[in-house]
């Protein structure tokens, strides 16, 4: 039985974890509010931006937080180009499945122009913090760890702001709930749709760039975290941002915590095993998500 | 009886006309086929007819969410044809879609907020936010409440103030009862007539073919996408061959 100390310890960077989980899973969360698309390349660009994050910081030796300048209008134009290039294109009846192997294949390009680019060598950022920890109730925690979860308490705080009190943000949650109603209030739906799905791989920006600063990166990183981060929005239910946010932290704890007793390895398949109950208990997902009982 | 039977010195007054109108959706047959419907000021105009008839693809047309093949709109005279939602929106046509179309994960005051998404002057918007809470109380009453948690007759009530937010010229209402038990069908009906005295068109789609053309002042009824007969809603009413065939069933008799 692991100490009382251990067991806190574990909590704090689960929920560290989650805060990074939760501000990705709102990503997908958006892509799939917006067109039904299932983003199998979110996670891909995450790594993208990570290496970016890393190249910049190895070239120039500027810190990695730095990018984010760069890299976050980049990936929102990304988004608004891949939504209105690629996606439009896909016929709406099939839309949801075609996606799946579209944004597949994207994601094996990006991991392949990685390879190719960077080699398939594992990379690591080392900065004059990166081994700096503070003591917090008698857990350890280290200083870039805590920076990460900032950041993506940031901007998901960003994001909730942005939907809430936002002309834009209003029109997207409109046209997250009822694409042709919000049309005939005069809302350029296809515009507004470009704009979420830029949001969504934006959020990927910060994302990648968060987890440089404490994770070894190699081009197919990218597999172990799509797995999770889509169970985490069918948990939470489809298209709810609040209930992707709730099934991360637990789940980020979980996963934690389970790694007291359990391999890394196996802690990861908490994730799976929520899916499966999820699924056969309540599809609709646990908190919100009215949106998959409609579709 | 035909659109021809239309007084002609009324012409002028017509707010919206649709005018021999054919359309259709991708490559499937004709819907409409040389359609003519006309929406005079200050009138509820219902639609009436079978299943499939076309009287929902009549409104998608008058909304600009669908494209006529060929024929004319005009709104107020002016020529719009070809137009998308948004343009048809600022010519003043404004569309309550069929069943529940509020955003339902929405506040009550968000929705009809949105439903002024188009217009830039502030004290505008709050004018037409005093017009609408007062012309539909529920609406002022769950003001905060999410949209999704009210009745359907609620729901369609939110629905009908956000589309008078921009000052609609003509509001193109698909089967507003849908769904609803007969006490918040009264209420909605009522709530049309109320629209209309205060100043709005209606072109109305009703399958409730009856209750409709009580409350209406003209009535059309449409069968192959063709306007089969028009006329006053009352002389629709209690013609008892239309009653056989289209408002199920006989008509009171007198």
């Amino acid at each position: 039985m692991p100490s009382a100390s251990l067991v806190f310890q574990s909590v704090v960077l689960g929920v560290l974890l989650g805060g990074l989980y939760a501000l990705l899973a709102a990503g997908l969360t958006l892509y799939f509010g917006v067109m039904r698309v299932v983003m199998i390349a979110h996670s891909a660009f995450l790594i993208l931006a990570a290496y970016l994050a890393w190249y910049a910081h190895r070239e120039t030796g500027i810190d990695p937080l730095l990018t984010l300048f760069v890299t976050v209008p980049l990936f929102f134009a990304a988004g608004v180009a891949m939504q209105r290039l690629l996606l439009t294109r896909l016929r709406p009846a099939t839309l949801t499945m075609m996606s799946v192997l579209l944004t597949f294949s994207v994601a094996l390009v990006i991991e392949g122009l990685l390879g190719y680019v960077f080699s398939g060598t594992q990379r690591r950022i080392r900065l004059g913090y990166s081994s700096s920890s503070i003591e917090f109730f008698g857990a350890r925690v280290a200083v870039v760890k805590l920076i990460a979860f900032g950041m993506a308490a940031l901007a998901l705080l960003g994001l909730y702001v942005l939907m809430k009190h936002s002309r834009f943000g209003q029109a997207l949650r409109a046209t997250i709930q009822h694409r042709e109603a919000a049309q005939l209030l005069g809302i350029d739906t296809d515009r507004i749709a470009g704009y979420g799905f830029g949001l969504g791989l934006a959020t990927a920006a910060v994302g990648g760039t968060a987890l440089s600063l404490d994770t070894t990166i190699y081009p197919s990183l990218h597999w172990h975290w799509i797995g999770p981060l889509m169970a985490i929005i069918v948990v939470g239910g489809l298209g709810s941002v609040p209930g992707a946010a709730i099934a991360a932290m637990t789940l980020g704890m979980l996963q934690s915590l389970l790694q007291l007793e359990l391999s890394t390895t196996w802690a990861q398949t908490v994730f799976y095993v929520a899916l499966f109950v999820t699924l056969a208990v309540r599809p609709q997902g646990f908190f919100g998500g009215r949106l998959a009982q409609r579709f | 009886m035909s659109d021809a039977d239309f007084p002609s010195e009324l012409r002028s007054e017509f707010l919206l006309e649709l005018d021999d109108i054919r359309a259709g959706y991708g490559r499937a047959a004709l819907v409409l086929r040389g359609l003519t419907v006309r929406v005079p000021a200050g009138a509820i105009v219902c639609l009436v007819g079978p299943n499939g008839a076309g009287k929902s693809t009549v409104l998608k047309v008058a909304s600009g969410l669908l494209t006529p093949r060929s024929g004319r709109i005009l709104v107020d005279g002016e020529d719009v044809t070809g137009r998308g939602p948004q343009r048809m929106l600022a010519a003043g046509v404004a569309h309550v879609l069929q069943g529940h179309s509020v955003f339902r994960e929405m506040t009550v005051a968000e929705n009809v907020l949105l439903g002024g998404y188009t217009l830039r002057d502030k004290a505008v918007v709050a004018e037409r936010v005093a017009f609408v809470r007062d012309l539909f109380p529920v609406v002022a009453e769950r003001w905060t409440d999410l949209a999704g948690l009210l009745s359907g007759g609620q729901q369609k009530q939110v629905e009908f103030a956000r589309s008078l937010m921009v000052s609609p010229r003509v509001v193109l209402l698909d089967e507003p009862s849908m769904g609803l038990d007969p006490k918040a069908t009264g209420v909605v009906f009522e709530q049309i007539v109320r629209m209309r005295d205060a100043g709005t068109a209606v072109l109305l789609v009703e399958q409730n073919a009856r209750r409709a053309l009580e409350a209406a002042d003209t009535g059309c009824v449409l069968d192959l996408g063709r306007v089969h007969v028009a006329g006053p809603a009352h002389e629709l009413l209690a013609d008892p061959q239309l009653g056989e065939l289209y408002l199920g069933g006989r008509p009171v008799r007198r």
